[in-house]
């Protein structure tokens, strides 16, 4: 009697041997891992817990990597607000002609994955005489502009309540001094409450690895905005702060043709921005959620 | 209690050594079950592995539908994980005997479905190597403000509470000493709100977000912790009368009687709550009912829930219809058919047709529909199994310390006379 | 313990990260320049250099010449020469309401004063008053450059640029694509 439960012990610790090694062998496919991340990311601290000289040893490394996945010398640099600049966006609906070109403009400045072709602007083509998005259609592909329609680009709102900042469980997204929601895209754990509570569809969440050939990466990047995302986290418009907290228009203004959209900041009195809010009737979209936008909407008239 | 003089560092290793053992011991069909739970399980993991590896594109969701099946999932075993508190409160607030004798079972059947429900979340991470980012001192916890994080706390503080209240009885049967009512009882008590809170807290992680009308709605809580007092009660019926045919465990028909009254009374008024909310949005129109129209009739010549929802509506009507004819109540396969009906209804009530609806259409009214791909189907099969096992395993162990088949060299036999002395 | 939110939301470990250190500016302001279109001093003709560019000719080149200038054309069909083909639709103006009948190569305000045709803004402005406007605020009229004049300059588009003076409505084109993941129906091909 004494042998058989030896026997047993040695049945059990032979399957739970087994066991483990097809488990380990199931989850072999992590290995590949290390071509989307590196220990320097997995030991990274918050961007807000970095000095300045950590924060520059973040950079370079950054830009080492951008170098060994993606074969480009890329500059990424940590671009910061301005003491007394709140940025304010407006768009003249009855200039827009929805072609597009901001959100080709986007496309290309902040380095979007090519396959996907993806954007932080969508444009709805709207029913004249009707604020219904649900009449709406961003899929429309004909002579632009339509009889009948007037078109309504919608990016991200840069709310001064924004709900996505408030939901994410790590505070890896929040608001900036200048108003800009900005993620750090090497915090994100890629849960996606941000993109459940934005009322706006202004989130993006990298469902593979971005794809982009060197010749077309915008080597002008920078942490919180326009440098190439890694897989798995979520990320959005940012008024292109690595341009505008330098001075610079936003690449989708320069890009539009009929000049439908007026940026600056908003608490300089002199400003094209204040002078469409102050003379303009101005509106937000879904007012009454509370989330009180940055970005104004307004017809001529 | 010959067995209470060993102190408790020597006894307790010896304890995880026995507990491990009865955990792996069993018949052939015990290995069987095992068998094909944890090849499901590994076809799940290596999918996950896949997923982590070369990014969630591998599933069907969007930016449009950003959470599926996966948070589908999750809530489902949220709503189990608190329905096993069902059981608890006859047990210990209405002290009924019989209940008290199985009560174990609801308690085990809470930590599988926690531990469900923490696997779909991870599941659901793009970034899972980035999870200690939301430990609380190591990470950034973003407690109060994100409702995520009130959920981390009380699903990992339910998980706690129930593995140190089963953990404590077991432990105390194996040493054949009397649990001391001290160590367990407040803890027992305290399962019964923070059960209710589990469920409440998910819901909050939907109804409050005012970007989705859907979702957008008091009455979400008080539904989820309805249907969760349906399928909690289904799936512990079921299991007791498995438990039953399979073990020498004895289940008291008074506690599957009881059981049986409860989940009558919860999925009358979770049927109640769900046509509250159908009139409100049908009869009111407009916007908000987008989504529900979508969800039950279909819209743009998109119907891809429509199939799922009225078979739920249906498999429900039916199985209520059951649980309630009284010529009924004695034909066990019946009934046993009309839980396995309710049960499916309500995955499919609470799953695809709560998550998916409040994406579509999107915030900016597209409608982009979203069915599961089938590495999808392969995680969650992998995380229900995951589940399966760690239920199976432990109601193992559970049931061999209440009858007395666990237990330490020496210590005293009859255990049965002085469980009732605690109850 | 659980760390309680009440700590200032965007606080920053190194307090100097907060915001960017400006350099002291001297207060100093770049320009902005109005684009001045090719059209405006000359027109870009049908013949063609040996290398294949399109010959460019100012509006000197014949109009310093014609003068007196021949008869004002009563209608844009009646127009020959390098001016043949010109499609006007620019409501009921006539030639005259905006060139100047003395000197063709100038244009001429409402009050009669002569401008030169690089002035445009100033025609144009006379009858779009709101479009002026807009335009001096920014509003109308894309742009490139600076929005902060204290960090670098702005390029506005002049009026022509977007606007053929003869046929100023805004030309209908082929927008980019459409998203990929935008729900397409039938009607959106067009």
């Amino acid at each position: 009697m004494d042998e058989k439960p030896t026997r047993r012990v040695a049945l059990k610790v032979l399957g739970a041997t087994l066991g483990a090694a097809a488990f380990e062998r199931a989850l072999s496919p992590l290995r590949e891992l290390s071509e989307i991340t590196s220990v320097g990311d997995f030991m990274q601290k918050h961007y807000r817990e970095l000095s300045r000289d950590e924060m520059n040893a973040v950079l370079r490394r950054l830009e080492d990597e951008t170098q060994q996945r993606y074969g480009r010398e890329v500059t990424i640099r940590d671009v910061r607000p301005t003491e007394g600049v709140q940025f304010a966006y407006a768009l003249n609906l009855s200039v827009c002609i929805g072609c597009r070109r901001c959100v080709d403009a986007c496309h290309v400045e902040n380095n979007h994955d090519r396959p996907t072709h993806q954007s932080y602007i969508r444009v709805l083509e709207m029913t004249s005489g009707s604020m219904d998005m649900e009449q709406g259609n961003t899929g429309y592909d004909h002579t632009v502009p339509a009889e009948g329609k007037f078109y309504m680009p919608v990016q991200c709102q840069q709310c001064e309540n924004p709900p996505c900042t408030k939901v994410c469980p790590v505070e890896a997204t929040w608001q900036e001094p200048d108003g800009i929601v900005v993620v750090d895209y090497n915090w994100c754990i890629g849960c996606r409450y941000c993109e459940a509570a934005c009322p706006y569809h202004a989130r993006r969440f990298n469902w593979h690895k971005p794809e982009i050939p060197a010749a077309e990466i915008n080597p002008d990047q920078s942490y919180l905005s326009n440098r190439i995302r890694p897989q798995g986290v979520v990320e959005k418009c940012t008024f292109c702060l690595h341009r505008t907290r330098e001075g610079r228009l936003p690449a989708c203004l320069e890009a539009c043709p009929t000049g439908a959209r007026v940026f600056g900041n908003v608490l300089d009195p002199n400003s094209d921005i204040r002078w469409v809010l102050e003379n303009k009737r101005v509106f937000v979209l879904k007012e009454e959620l509370g989330t009180r936008p940055r970005f104004f909407y307004f017809f001529d008239v | 209690m010959a067995h209470s003089g060993v102190p408790h560092h020597l006894s307790y290793p010896r304890f995880l050594l026995k507990v491990l053992d009865r955990a792996t011991d069993g018949t052939w069909r015990f290995y069987a079950w095992m068998f094909v739970l944890t090849a499901i399980a590994l076809v799940g993991a290596n999918t996950w592995a896949w997923q982590v590896a070369r990014g969630m594109a591998v599933t069907a969701m969007s930016d449009h539908v950003s959470w599926g099946l996966y948070i589908a999932n999750f809530t489902f075993a949220v709503g189990l994980a608190a329905g096993g508190v069902m059981m608890v409160i006859p047990a210990y607030l209405y002290h009924d005997e019989d209940m008290h004798d199985v009560v174990i079972i609801g308690e085990l059947l809470s930590v599988a479905a926690i531990v469900m429900a923490l696997g779909f979340v991870v599941v659901d991470l793009g970034r899972p190597d980035r999870f200690w980012h939301m430990i609380p001192g190591l990470g950034k916890f973003h407690w109060p403000v994100s409702m995520l994080t009130w959920d981390v706390i009380v699903l990992n503080g339910y998980l706690a509470i129930n593995l140190h209240v089963c953990g404590y009885l077991v432990y105390t049967r194996y040493r054949g000493e009397r649990p001391d009512p001290r160590w367990y009882l407040p803890f027992v008590f305290l399962s019964i709100i923070w059960a209710i809170s589990i469920h409440t807290v998910t819901a909050f992680l939907y109804s409050g977000l005012g970007g989705r009308p859907f979702w957008n709605s008091a009455l979400l809580a008080p539904r989820f912790l309805a249907s969760a007092f349906v399928t909690g009660p289904a799936f512990i019926i079921l299991s007791l009368q498995l438990v039953r045919r399979f073990t020498a465990f004895k289940v008291p028909e008074g506690a599957i009687r009881r059981l049986l009254d409860i989940l009558r009374v919860a999925a009358l008024v979770n049927l109640f709550m769900l046509a509250a909310e159908l009139f409100t949005h049908f009869y009111t129109g407009g916007h908000h009912a987008a989504a529900v129209r979508y969800l039950w009739l279909g819209m743009h010549g998109h119907h891809e829930l429509v199939p799922w929802m009225w078979t739920s509506i249906t498999l429900n009507l039916g199985a209520v219809a059951v649980l309630l004819t009284p010529s009924l109540r004695e034909r066990r396969v019946v009934i046993n058919t009309a839980l396995v009906a309710i049960f499916a209804a309500v995955w499919i009530e609470k799953g695809m047709g709560l998550i998916v609806p409040g994406f579509v259409p999107s915030t900016l009214h597209e409608l982009v529909p979203y069915a599961p791909s089938i590495a999808e189907w392969k995680v969650t099969a992998g995380v229900w199994a995951l589940g399966l096992m760690v239920f199976t395993v432990a109601l193992k162990v559970g049931l061999q310390a209440m009858t007395g088949e666990l237990r330490a060299p020496g210590a005293q036999a009859d255990l049965a006379v002085e469980a009732k002395e605690v109850a | 313990m659980l760390p309680v939110a009440c700590e200032d939301p965007a606080g920053y470990a190194d307090r100097s990260r907060r915001f960017a250190d400006v350099p002291a500016g001297d207060g100093s302001r770049h320009a902005i320049t109005v684009h001045r279109p090719a059209s405006l001093s000359g027109i870009v003709g049908t013949e063609q250099t040996p290398q294949g560019q399109p010959v460019e000719v100012s509006c000197a080149t014949c109009h310093e010449v014609l003068r007196p200038p021949p008869e004002l054309p009563t209608s844009a069909r009646t127009l020959g020469g390098p001016h043949s083909g010109l499609r006007f639709e620019h409501g009921s103006n006539e030639c005259r309401s905006c060139h100047d009948p003395e000197r063709y190569d100038r244009l001429r305000l409402a009050s009669g004063e002569s401008v030169p045709m690089t002035d445009a803004l100033r025609l144009c402005a006379q009858c779009h008053g709101t479009q002026h406007r807009d335009w001096l605020h920014g509003a109308h009229g894309g742009m490139n450059g600076h929005w902060d004049l204290t960090r670098g300059p702005r390029l506005r588009n002049h009026c022509v640029d977007c606007h053929d003076p003869h046929a100023p409505a805004f030309p209908r084109f082929r927008p980019m694509p459409p998203p990929p993941d935008a729900p397409r129906r039938r009607a959106d091909h067009g």
